[in-house]
């Protein structure tokens, strides 16, 4: 519990400031701050504290506060006039934003893929298949590119006349329009995304590795155990808090950082099959002059992002205890 | 845990109870500075229009020797961020480049009416109607931006049609195109992945298709979309992705600059490019070569109907309200759209200017046929739609490629939309 642990671990470190300072200036002052101490060391921990709480307070949650309040305000003529909640009622009828949001769950349910893939290469590489060393660097190449980078390279390869669809003809499979259809351009844009960021998950995969009982693996292997029991009865139960750690960042990393891709690759498009809440603020901020009404649209994702990172918490804890 | 959820729910609904502040900021106050003039705009930094910058000042420097002039080059994609944050403070640039329509008439507020200025200019100069608020105008063309048909000669002789005698219907259009599929060439190089590619069809395609008092009625603002003569437009755009006379993959394709190449490659026989800055004449030539280049009038589909060239004004210089000079601001503004810094920004940029007085027969065929049609030309069709409803006709236009919309729910609900702004 932080919270349990705050006092004891902040008390030690200030008496040891307050310690050096008299090191520092040695003489009279040394019998003032005899009397002044408890209350100094009273103070003293507010006072360090305050630095990281005033940056908390002044560029996180008043910001937090004004976008809430502007959200309940009007666009253009109403402006700063208080609509009450308009601009939630609009956010709920226009079906991108309802597209946007189907697609955050979206995101939700293709979470297993994207932490199963690293999950699986890792292991492989753990189970040193052949060129296991190889692997483990070129797993990692794709994210050090930018978002920007990976999507001008993909809207490359997956254009209508690109390799991959010429690919595809070569054996004789129609061509698909990738990014052009809207029931395949999110899958891809989602793919993508995985791909280009699916190595640091490898690396937490493989130092997760690192603190596996080989002897279990052995008598395992003793035992006659064959590789997918291996994976299911062994390394999936030794792993499961890495597994936890790995989807919770991978969440959050899906529903944070895509826009990049997004933007180069589909525009929101096609038919707005693509659009994510952030793409979404940016179009009404950006574009459509409508910053209240992106205003409500950020609520509406901080909201969604609280229940996503409470809920996650909550397992996370529930994990721990099991330990 | 618990406490977090109380905190979280204490902190949004002690917010959701309050509806005060603004999400832009307050009105502006006056400011400014004079014996400098200073200018904003994001084409001064650009090699191609270094000549026209140097004309201008050169112009000015005559009329006003004691007046120094700064060009400020901003980058685009922030520019009017960037000025919505002077026109708050009320201080900035005295003189300001602007995008015709909706982006200067969104901010007639912060800039002073021209009319006694320019008066001298009114003739010489065309594209107003985009700088212009109630019959006022504030700011002055430099170039015109509008939607030729751009066309492949070459294409045209391999598909043994005559290369001087484009189709003037639309039904003697699709012959054409069944002609050039034939030679291995699409009719239009389309890209549609932003959606834009149904704005430049409305308004490229439209003064075919709209009788005259539709098409002026539009302009002004009453828009009939019950008319099927509108339904036909939009009509036409489903026919032409049906029939494959677009390039495959149009909603992937990106207009700028994919769409672009493949028409400049000769895979497509057909464009309907820019007049200025990009995908335009100049760009096309130098693929094409001049000669190889021409421009054709829409299409007439509706029998009475007058094809006109659709162009408004591309970008213009209007002065601050701030500046403490506006006379002399307004001389800049002058100077700026001078004849000869406008023809050195065409040699140079290939901008279609303002001034018409200019001579472009060296420029080729293409451009000859463009500025010949300036005369009879008439506002874009799509500049007159709110960036809402745009957004939602390009989204439609996508569905309506792919075929999961019809064209009767498409002219619905962008009429719901247009009547809504």
């Amino acid at each position: 519990m932080p919270t349990g642990n705050a006092p004891p671990s902040v008390r030690p470190m200030t008496t040891g400031r307050t310690d050096g300072a008299r090191v520092v200036r040695p003489g009279g002052a040394g019998a003032r701050r005899g009397r002044a101490g408890p209350r100094a060391e009273r103070f003293a921990p507010y006072l360090l504290l305050a630095p990281a709480a005033l940056v908390i307070v002044v560029l996180r949650l008043y910001p937090l506060l004004l976008g809430v309040n502007f959200s309940f305000t009007g666009d253009g003529e109403r402006n700063g006039v208080a609509v009450g909640l308009d601009n939630y009622l609009e956010l709920l009828r226009d079906p991108l934003f309802r597209t946007a949001l189907s697609n955050v769950g979206l995101l939700v349910l293709l979470l297993p893929v994207a932490v199963a893939i690293p999950g699986l290469l890792a292991t492989f590489i753990y189970l040193r298949v052949p060129g296991h060393r190889l692997y483990r660097s070129v797993y990692f190449f794709p994210g050090v590119l930018s978002p920007v980078i990976v999507g001008a390279i993909f809207n490359l390869l997956l254009a209508f006349d690109g390799p991959f669809n010429a690919l595809l003809g070569a054996v004789g499979i129609d061509a698909v329009d990738w990014l052009g259809d809207p029931g395949v351009a999110m899958f891809v844009v989602v793919g993508v995304h995985v791909w280009a960021t699916f190595g640091m998950a490898l690396v937490v995969f493989l130092a997760g590795f690192a603190t596996l009982d080989a002897g279990l693996l052995d008598a395992a292997r003793v035992d006659g155990a064959s590789l997918l029991q291996v994976i299911r009865h062994v390394i999936v139960p030794g792993l499961a808090r890495t597994i936890q750690f790995v989807a919770v960042t991978t969440m959050i990393g899906m529903l944070t950082s895509m826009f990049g891709l997004l933007y180069v690759m589909t525009s929101g498009g096609p038919e707005g099959s693509t659009y994510l809440p952030e793409y979404y603020i940016w179009i009404q901020q950006g574009q459509m002059n409508r910053p209240a009404l992106a205003s409500a649209a950020s609520t509406v994702l901080f909201l969604v992002m609280l229940g996503v990172g409470l809920l996650q918490i909550k397992l996370l804890r529930r994990a721990g205890r099991e330990d | 845990m618990k406490t977090r959820v109380v905190w979280s729910a204490v902190l949004v609904a002690g917010l959701a109870l309050t509806g005060c502040g603004a999400a832009t900021g307050p009105k502006s106050s006056p400011g400014g500075e004079a014996g400098k003039l200073v200018v904003w705009d994001w084409k001064s930094g650009e090699a191609s229009a270094a000549s026209y910058v140097e004309k201008a000042k050169a112009d000015f420097a005559r009329k006003h020797p004691g007046v120094e002039v700064e060009f400020v080059a901003q980058p685009f994609d922030q520019y009017y961020t960037l000025l919505g944050a002077a026109i708050q403070a009320g201080r900035g640039p005295d003189v300001i480049l602007f995008n015709g329509g909706g982006q200067l008439r969104d901010r007639v507020d912060a800039l002073t009416p021209l009319d006694g200025y320019v008066a001298d200019d009114k003739q010489r100069l065309a594209g107003w109607e985009a700088f212009s608020k109630d019959g006022k105008v504030y700011a002055a063309p430099v170039t015109l931006q509008g939607h030729p048909i751009y066309y492949n000669k070459a294409l045209y002789e391999k598909a043994a049609l005559d290369p001087a005698r484009p189709a003037t219907t639309w039904s003697q259009f699709v012959a054409d195109c069944a002609a050039l599929a034939k030679a291995g060439a699409t009719c239009f190089a389309l890209g549609n992945k932003e959606g834009a590619g149904i704005q430049f069809w409305l308004s490229a395609l439209g003064s075919g298709v709209l009788t005259a008092q539709e098409y002026d009625a539009w302009i002004a603002g009453r828009r009939d979309w019950k008319s099927p003569n509108v339904r036909r437009i939009f009509q036409l755009w489903k026919e032409a992705g049906d029939a494959g006379l677009n390039n495959q993959g149009a909603n992937s394709t990106a207009m700028f600059n994919d769409s672009f190449a493949l028409f400049q490659s000769g895979k497509a026989a057909h464009i309907i490019g820019l007049m200025s800055d990009v995908g335009h004449w100049k760009d096309f030539s130098e693929f094409l070569t001049a000669d190889k280049l021409g421009v054709l009038d829409a299409p007439v589909v509706t029998p009475g109907s007058t094809p006109s060239l659709p162009y408004d004004g591309g970008i213009g210089y209007g002065v601050a309200k701030w500046t403490k000079v506006p006379k002399v601001a307004a001389d800049l503004v002058r100077s700026l759209t001078s004849t000869e810094a406008l023809q050195a920004f065409y040699q140079a940029a290939g901008a279609i200017a303002a001034d018409t007085t200019i001579d472009v027969s060296q420029g080729g065929p293409a451009v000859a046929t463009i500025v010949s049609r300036l005369r009879t030309g008439k506002p874009a069709l799509h500049v007159a739609l709110s960036s809402k409803t745009l957004e939602l006709m390009g989204r439609l236009s996508q569905q309506l490629l792919s075929g999961s919309v019809t064209v009767d729910e498409v002219v619905k609900q962008l009429a719901a939309s247009d009547q809504a702004g």
